[in-house]
This record gives structure tokens, C-alpha cells and sequence, in this order.
């Protein structure tokens, strides 16, 4: 019989809890990696204090994950017990309770050196750092800690949960699974989310990422997706309504204050560059992108990657040399442009239009651009009223009716030709825009 | 085919889905494309997996959120109990101004698959899509082979149900050939 015996203290659930079965995880090489991987890259140039790591982050979802299984098995009601029968059986509903949290602590053991920051353009077509979390849970540093659990854990079950249905497209989920999925990695009430933005906040010192998660948590339910649906979702009661508008702005102002502040994805851009000069020079690793084999996978971390910037920026032949240097003397290039909704109604994508023009003008090495996946933070998602019928959020919130998805793209150019550039770009940019528009059709 | 040419392939299909009468909801948008990307050959290039309610792109999830940013859609609670709909907004008949080809290629196939879907509900789209899903990736032959994968795969569908979903995804085959689309089947 397993035992609660591990307790870690944290700064923001103050207590995570864990059995000696999961503390295998914990211990093991995969997960300790992450004792070495920043949460936020380089976002402590910005914001001194984000230094935290995914360890911490993963132990804080698995707790989360915990919380919030156990508030919707408890609560659900007869119309949820019959669209997910799996929560009436306890024997199951134990051997769920299990994959989640160790689901949720593995969730982020692929992550590459400085987490997202390093992964677009770092590994073989076809790998994400996602994959690569798929690759250790199943790899055989990991199936024997499954199969001394009691019950056994399938590795695909974990795989499930960790990844969800976008990034886990060749696997079938059963409803019941896509709701377990959906605690982790949902848009609306996901856990890392919850996890990420709390903590984020707490190590940035951005008061803005804060909300009353207890709250939001208590609240949280399974529902059908809209009223007669046979879709099961992770809704809210009407009284959580307002810490959900709460999460949702939180996540507004974390991503326009912190994630996307220009200055770290220009940072972001610069370390980019690095990487690929770093992984590209042949002594160290050679491919030209960072390895996908375990053990090359797990010998690398922020460590070694900081090192060899340190190096690369007070050695002139090291290759990255220059992005080094704008990195560790805090040189980064400069916003030349910011797209903007009267740019799109001329043409559809004014930062690559402008990206490439400015290349021309001033040479490829003193322009970069950054432009990040769209994060749409108006998610809707089921409301249960007090008179018991299912509503879409957006029908009981104007905060969260109010919220629209916002495109982020950038134009960056070097420091020192940052008046010439901008002096240009007012000249030209009608123009490059127009030209772009009038070539958007002939593909 | 490049994000602006999607997005004004996705606009008519709801401007078109509207006039018929959908309700232009999440659900009706990702079946109309599905239709228009496997049985039209649209060249969208979206990952259909099945997920809610049968085929499912989040690369098409990740767009209409694109275009509720650059304002070309609201999304808009309508009704009490009924999700919320997808409505274009003024700026999005200037967006299609700009691009007249996209327009005239898409017009007919959009108006096909408005009239095949306009009217049905979510329960419905998801039958017929799942069944068309089916015979489109599973290279299943035999209707009733067919409906018992559907069945299999949706178990809250009863096998009548899934039958007669069965046959209405031949006869729309049927049509998109009869019509002289090509069928990307």
C-alpha cells in the first residue's frame, strides 16, 4: 500500500505531496533535468527574479491536476456520469487519478535547453520538445517506474494526458480521456496554465498574473459542451464566473507584459541565433540541431548552453559570437515595426512584408523578426447556471465577450541603424504594403 | 494557399452557412471545411483528426482565432443554451474585396456545401462528417462495415442512426461528382 510520505514546500501551493511510487519519477534522470531548464529562457534579463525551472513548475501542475480531479469526480452529476461512465468506478477512478499526476509531472520532460525559446528551429523536421516528452515516457529509463506501480501504468495512458489531442494526433481518445487531457493542457482551465501564470507572476514580480485559483478550482466541472450536447467539457458553476474572468485577464496581461514584451522575444530571437550557430559548429554536437536521442536529450541543459555563450561572446572566432555578445552586453536589436489592425486591413501579413523589405534595405544580419503563435485568451467554455442549464461563457461574462485573440509580430533591426531604419520605413511603408497586397493573390 | 486566401476561402463559407441558415457555430465552420478540403479539394491543407464531434483541425481552430484578431469575425452569443456563432464583421467584405479570384474559385463549391450543411445541427454534422470521415481515410467499401465503425467510433450514435448517416455521405459523394466537382475522395 503506497503512502503519502514526501512533502516539498513550495512558494506557491506551499505543500506538494507525493508517494514513494511517484517519487521514483521525481528521482529519476528525466525528470531532474528539469532541476536545469528555466521556465521563462531569458525573460531574467527583463525580469531578474524569473529564474525559476520547469521542476517546480511540474510538481505544481501534478498538485493542480490533483485538485481539480478531484473536485469534478466528486461533483459530477448524473447527466456528466453517464457521457464519462469511467468516474462511478472507484478502482478506475484511482488508476486515473494516478496517470494524471504523473501525467502531469512528466508533462514537460522534453523541453529543450531555455524551454520554447530554443525549439522552432533546433530540432529535425518533425520533433517538438512534445514528442521528445513522448519519447522518455515510453522510453526504458521510465517503463520500469510504470510497471512497479500498483495498479501498472500503461505509458500510452500517460502519453495521453501529457500531450492532449493536438500534439498526440496518431492516438484515439475516449471521451473520458480528452476530459483528463483537457485538465492538463486545456485552454480554458488547464492546469500548467493555471501553474504557469501563478508562478510566472510570483517570480517576475508582474502582480497582474494573479487570481483566486482556490476559487476558480472549487468551481471547475465537467459539463456537456453546450446544453443537450453529448460532448463532455471542463465547464464552471455561474459562481465561479468571476475567477475565471479573473484567470483569462491574468493570462491577458501576463502575455502582453511578460511572454511577448518585445524585448525578451528579441532576446528569444538572439539566442536563436546562437543555438543554431552553436549547434552548427561540429565539435560539440555537430547535426546542426540539438539531439533527439535520450541520452544526447538528457546531457543537455541551460547549464551547458549558458556556458558556451559565455564563451562565444568574449571570443570573437567562436561561432555566435556576435548574438553572444548582444545577449550578455544586453545590445539586443531595437522595434522597428509592431503590426497593428489598420496595416492588416491593407495587407494580411505587414511584418513579413516589412521583414523582408527592410532585409533588402539594410542587409539580412541587421533585421529579425518575431512572430509568436497566436494565444487566444477569450477561451469559451461551459457555464452551468444557478437555475441548472448550460451556457457558453461569453453569453455570461461581458469581460470574457470583450476579450479578443491579439497577433503578435515584431520587426527588430540592429541598434545602429535604428533612426535610418525608422526614418525609411516611414517613407516606404505604405507602399510596401500595397506591393505585398497586390502580389497576395498569385500564389 | 497562403493565411489571406484561407481566411477569405473561411469567410464565404460562413457568409454562405449563414444565409442557408447555420447557426455558424464553431462545429458547423470545421465540417464545412472539412467538406470543402476533402471532398472539394479546397487546398487548405488542415489536419482533420476526430475529435469533437467528429473531424477536427486545430490548424483551423488557430485561424478563425487568427481572424477574430485581425477583425474579419466576431464571435457572438446569439441565444440562451446554444453555443456562440461565428458572424463576419464590416471589415471582412472589404478583406474579400481583396481578393477576387479566391472569391470566384470558392463561390460554387462554398454555395454546394452551404446547402448541404446550412440547415443541420450539430448531432447531424457530426454523423454525416464522422461517415464521410470514415469512407474517406478508412477505405471501407461496404455501408454496413461502415456504420458499425461509425458506431465503434461515436457509441453514443444508434446503429440506425449511423446507417442512414452512412448513406447520406455516398449520396453527397454521389452529388459533388454529379455536380462536376472534383471529389478529393
Amino acid at each position: 500500500m503506497s503512502k503519502y510520505l514526501h512533502e516539498i514546500r513550495d512558494p506557491i501551493h506551499v505543500f506538494i505531496r507525493l508517494d514513494s511510487f511517484e517519487r521514483k519519477v521525481l528521482d529519476s534522470r528525466p525528470f531532474q533535468r528539469l532541476r536545469h531548464i528555466t521556465q521563462l529562457a531569458l525573460t531574467y534579463l527583463l525580469y531578474p527574479g524569473a529564474t525559476h525551472k520547469r521542476f517546480e513548475h511540474s510538481l505544481g501542475v501534478m498538485e493542480l491536476a490533483s485538485r481539480v480531479f478531484d473536485v469534478v469526480t466528486s461533483n459530477a452529476t448524473d447527466d456528466v456520469r453517464r457521457l464519462v461512465p469511467e468516474i462511478t468506478n472507484p478502482d478506475e477512478a484511482r488508476y486515473w487519478r494516478r496517470v494524471l499526476r504523473m501525467a502531469a509531472l512528466c508533462h514537460d520532460i522534453g523541453h529543450l535547453p531555455f524551454s520554447h525559446a530554443a525549439e522552432d528551429e533546433l530540432l529535425p523536421a518533425g520533433w517538438n520538445h512534445e514528442r521528445l516528452t513522448r519519447t522518455l515516457i515510453e522510453s526504458d529509463l521510465m517503463l520500469p517506474i510504470w510497471k512497479s506501480m500498483r495498479p501498472p501504468l500503461d505509458p500510452e495512458h500517460i502519453v495521453k494526458l501529457a500531450l492532449g489531442a493536438r500534439k498526440a494526433r496518431d492516438l484515439p481518445f475516449t471521451k473520458w480521456e480528452r476530459i483528463l487531457s483537457e485538465i492538463i493542457v486545456g485552454d480554458a482551465f488547464g492546469v500548467d496554465r493555471i501553474d504557469y501564470l501563478l508562478r510566472d507572476s510570483h517570480h517576475t514580480g508582474v502582480g497582474y498574473g494573479r487570481f483566486d485559483h482556490y476559487k476558480l478550482i472549487d468551481e471547475i466541472r465537467i459539463l456537456p459542451s453546450e446544453q443537450g450536447s453529448t460532448e463532455p467539457a471542463l465547464g464552471i458553476n455561474e459562481g465561479g464566473i468571476y475567477s475565471a474572468e479573473a484567470l483569462t485577464l491574468a493570462r491577458y496581461f501576463m502575455f502582453s507584459q511578460v511572454y511577448y514584451h518585445p524585448i525578451r522575444l528579441i532576446y528569444d530571437r538572439h539566442l536563436m541565433d546562437f543555438l543554431k550557430a552553436w549547434l552548427a559548429e561540429g565539435t560539440l554536437l555537430g547535426a546542426g540541431t540539438f539531439p533527439i536521442d535520450i541520452e544526447g536529450h538528457l546531457s543537455l541543459t541551460d547549464n551547458e548552453a549558458n556556458a558556451a555563450l559565455r564563451i562565444a561572446a568574449s571570443e570573437k572566432a567562436k561561432p555566435g559570437h556576435e548574438s553572444a555578445k548582444w545577449i550578455l552586453e544586453h545590445k539586443h536589436f531595437r522595434v522597428l515595426y509592431e503590426r497593428n489592425p489598420q496595416d492588416v486591413k491593407v495587407y494580411s501579413d505587414p511584418g513579413e512584408a516589412i521583414s523582408k523589405a527592410a532585409a533588402i534595405e539594410f542587409g539580412e544580419a541587421a533585421v529579425r523578426s518575431s512572430k509568436p503563435r497566436l494565444k487566444n485568451v477569450g477561451v469559451d467554455f461551459p457555464v452551468r447556471t444557478r437555475d441548472d442549464r448550460v451556457e457558453p461563457a461569453i453569453s455570461m461574462s461581458g469581460v470574457l465577450n470583450t476579450l479578443k485573440p491579439k497577433s503578435i509580430d515584431y520587426v527588430f533591426v540592429n541598434p545602429e541603424i535604428q533612426d535610418r531604419a525608422t526614418i525609411w520605413l516611414e517613407k516606404n511603408r505604405q507602399n510596401i504594403l500595397e506591393c505585398a497586397a497586390s502580389e497576395e493573390e498569385k500564389s | 494557399m497562403k493565411q489571406g486566401q484561407r481566411f477569405a476561402m473561411l469567410l464565404l463559407l460562413d457568409r454562405e452557412m449563414f444565409r442557408q441558415g447555420s447557426w455558424c457555430g464553431e462545429t458547423h465552420l470545421q465540417k464545412g471545411t472539412f467538406l470543402l478540403q476533402e471532398l472539394l479539394n479546397a487546398g487548405s491543407e488542415y489536419e482533420f483528426i476526430l475529435y469533437k464531434h467528429g473531424p477536427f483541425s486545430f490548424e483551423l481552430r488557430d485561424d478563425l482565432s487568427g481572424m477574430q484578431a485581425d477583425g474579419l469575425l466576431d464571435l457572438v452569443a446569439r441565444h440562451p443554451g446554444y453555443g456562440p456563432s461565428y458572424l463576419l464583421t464590416a471589415d471582412a467584405e472589404q478583406f474579400l474585396d481583396r481578393f477576387p479570384k479566391t472569391v470566384e474559385r470558392f463561390t460554387r463549391p462554398v454555395e454546394f456545401v452551404a446547402e448541404q450543411l446550412g440547415s443541420k445541427g450539430v448531432a447531424d454534422l457530426e454523423r454525416l462528417a464522422t461517415a464521410l470521415f470514415i469512407r474517406i481515410r478508412n477505405g471501407m467499401t461496404d455501408a454496413e462495415d461502415r456504420a458499425a465503425e461509425l458506431v465503434r467510433l461515436k457509441p453514443h450514435i444508434p446503429e440506425v442512426d449511423a446507417l442512414a448517416a452512412t448513406k447520406d455521405a455516398d449520396q453527397l459523394i454521389g452529388a459533388v461528382h454529379k455536380l462536376g466537382f472534383v471529389s478529393g475522395e
